[in-house]
């Protein structure tokens, strides 16, 4: 007698974005179109509408704090107790669809798929895609901090209610979106009427994938919105990095900074290795790896992409160039030096 | 077939039941039964199905006086009767009933978010105990006049009967995960979020950090007579000593260690020094506390041991498996 085999990891599509937005749309769109696909749906306890779907649990959104003392270092532990519950039963499903309140800040949703050992072993992040309201992003932008949030941590963005506003309208939203997150994919969208597989099964998550997106910077001037807002800012490096040199000095900035710091990416050629390294990190947890041989032809140009909140833009410049091997000791000491970690 | 399986073929009687078992118990009658993801109960008295939930069990406890209760994320609250005859004791709505109790006294708990529900032998209920975050686990204690629960920051200790119902409160910040009652109820012990167990001595308060797992604990067992806490959450049995000062500055015991497959599960004898272990490769065994003999019971089958028990007097053990394998073994003299 032989027992059943492990399977695949379960893909998990965070959907996120504020009431009234089209996340509901969205989400019944994706369970109702016919990919042959079974889904099961967590939602929160204030959802808008019914959802019409076999399996549907109801999370009630509780946030915990880990053992370091830190306030961003956060899980869902619901989160925890649902997909473990939820993987006793695993062949009634494809994949699981979490939706999340417009209040919700997605860091600890994200983080418990990179802390959680049953989590990680049993399931994958697919991608966060965060659904807004073309006619009200902006008010939104500015009323609350979760607005931003949400779209600092997209890897796709549905534009929607496109059918509200002018044109000129959907370029100063999309030109708010780009100044907040470059990399998140931006679909526009009339009734959420994207298509299914723009949204499901995009594996933005993979480190083999991360920073792949060509950034859609902004146009023409490098406009600073205010310190409490959140934006982007990107670094390009032509020498091959120190690995001893870039832990060191990462692993400080996320410890100093790591509470403003929403997601890090970066891509690393190190010296003396024909593998590329893919990096990335919800505010201060981190996950990095090979992700294998450097191609022929490849520019070998490491470069790290942070989004958060007030960015010391020449900071994270020198100190990433100072994490290039050959550069003077000295130099990344004094980079790093300059990243006290908060008292604990 | 393996050595290994040498006491599961020679005294065993073994199932593929093709869904993953959240949980194996004896009933008071003595009775075998095993809850599947897949909402079905299976009697190991020829292993028939009893649809139990629409959806998976969550948890199954033994019953009052016979047969098992079971918890479902159908939000109901089951009994199935050593005949398979299933009743429903409750019903609340659509949420999941994560963990399910019960106490020969003719009590049965239900947690249901964060409400542990007590019910009395008919199921009528009896009260609702509210707890501040989701319960994770509860036990009673051997006389039933206490019930823990187990949440964020902490365990709740509730005497059951009392009319005015406030709890005390066992602080300690962090997700706790699961909690277990000492036979003598001195002690309570959780489970962690973060790779440690936290015990309160209940005489005077005083606070026990179990650490040093590579993984979560989600299986701890006092031996029969509390002398000792089995732990999973190693690559061996983790034993804690509760007698001559301990645990607090003593080292633990470690038994059948030493392939670096982590322990899932442990479920220790009603009446000897004895536990059993599950791992993740699927592997059971029975180790002697004293002189740290280790017999297998059953080889790897691949997927981690999910579901361990012993019966009443310490002569038939159960096991079951994530994916679905589940034997039932006679370990009596004969
Ligand atoms: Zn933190």
């Amino acid at each position: 007698m032989s027992d059943t085999t492990a399977r695949d990891p379960v893909p998990v599509t965070v959907l996120t974005g504020y009431l009234g937005a089209g996340k509901t749309t969205l989400l019944n769109r994706i369970l109702t179109e016919n990919h042959g696909k079974k889904f099961a749906v967590v939602i929160n306890e204030f959802g808008e509408l019914g959802v019409d779907n076999d399996l549907v649990v109801d999370a009630d959104e509780e946030v915990f704090e880990m053992n370091n003392g830190c306030i961003c270092c956060t899980v869902r532990g619901d989160l925890i107790r649902i997909l473990g519950g939820l993987m006793k039963r695993r062949d009634r499903f494809d994949g699981i669809i979490l939706e999340t309140t417009g209040l919700a800040d997605p860091a600890p949703v994200a983080q418990t798929f990179f802390v959680d050992e049953d989590v990680k072993r049993a399931t994958r992040l697919d991608a966060i895609v965060t659904v807004v309201d073309a006619k009200h992003l902006v008010a939104r932008l500015a009323d609350t901090k979760e607005a931003q949030e949400q779209i600092a941590f997209a890897d796709i963005i549905v534009l929607n209610k496109m059918d509200l506003v002018t044109g000129a309208e959907a370029d100063e939203v999309e030109r708010r979106i780009r100044g907040i997150n470059p990399y998140a994919e931006i679909r526009r969208a009339t009734k959420s009427d994207v298509p299914i597989d723009s949204v499901i099964g995009r594996d933005a998550f993979n480190l083999e994938r991360i920073l792949e997106r060509e950034p859609e910077f902004l146009s023409g001037d490098d406009h600073h919105e205010h310190d409490s807002e959140v934006n982007s800012v990107s670094f390009e490096v032509d020498k091959p990095i120190d690995a001893e040199r870039f832990n060191a000095w990462i692993t400080q900035v996320l410890a100093s900074k790591g509470q403003d710091l929403l997601r890090t990416k970066g891509i690393l050629y190190y010296a003396d290795d024909s593998r590329r390294f893919a990096f990335q990190a919800v505010h201060m947890i981190a996950d990095g790896d090979f992700i294998g041989e450097v191609k022929d032809g490849d520019p070998k140009k490491s470069k790290i992409v942070f989004i958060g909140r007030d960015l010391n833009r020449p900071w994270l410049r020198r100190g990433f160039e100072a994490c290039q091997a050959g550069e003077d000791e000295s130099k990344i000491q004094a980079e790093i030096a300059r990243w006290t970690p908060p008292p604990a | 077939m393996s050595d290994t399986d040498f006491l599961l073929d020679s005294r065993g009687d073994a199932q593929d039941l093709g869904a993953w078992v959240i949980g194996a118990v004896f009933g008071r009658d003595g009775g075998c039964a095993f809850a599947l993801g897949d909402g079905t109960v299976r009697l190991a008295d020829g292993w028939r199905p009893v649809t139990a939930h629409d959806g998976a069990c969550l948890s199954i406890a033994a019953d009052v006086k016979d047969g098992v209760i079971t918890g479902g994320d159908d939000g109901r609250v089951m009994r199935i009767a050593p005949d398979g005859t299933a009743t429903e004791l409750a019903k609340y709505g659509s949420k999941w009933v994560d963990h399910v109790a019960a106490h020969d006294s003719g009590l049965r708990a239900a947690t249901v978010g964060k409400a542990v529900h007590i019910l009395d032998g008919k199921g009528t209920a009896l009260k609702s105990l509210a707890h501040p975050t989701t319960v994770t686990g509860i036990a009673f204690d051997t006389k039933g006049k206490r019930i823990a629960a187990s949440h964020y920051n902490g365990a709740s200790l509730w005497f059951v009967a009392a009319k005015e119902s406030s709890p005390r409160v066992l602080e300690w910040k962090g997700s706790h995960t699961g909690v277990v009652i000492s036979p003598d109820a001195s002690h309570v012990v959780t489970t962690m979020q973060e790779n440690t167990l936290h015990g309160w001595r209940l005489a005077d308060g005083q606070h026990m950090r179990m650490a040093g797992y590579p993984s979560k604990t989600k299986s701890v067992a006092f031996t029969a007579k509390g002398r000792w806490l089995a732990t999973a959450g190693a690559d061996c049995v983790v034993l804690w000593p509760f007698f001559g000062g301990g645990p607090m500055g003593k080292a633990p015991t470690e038994l059948a260690g030493g392939d670096g497959v982590l322990c899932t599960t442990v479920a220790c004898h009603p009446t000897q020094d004895v536990v059993a272990a599950g791992f993740d490769d699927g592997l059971v065994l029975i180790a002697e506390i004293g002189s740290g003999r280790v017999v297998p019971v059953a080889a790897p089958r691949g997927t981690a041991v999910s579901a361990l028990a012993w019966n009443g007097v310490g002569s038939h053990l159960a096991f079951g498996t994530e994916g679905g394998f589940a034997g039932l073994i006679d370990l009596s003299k004969k």
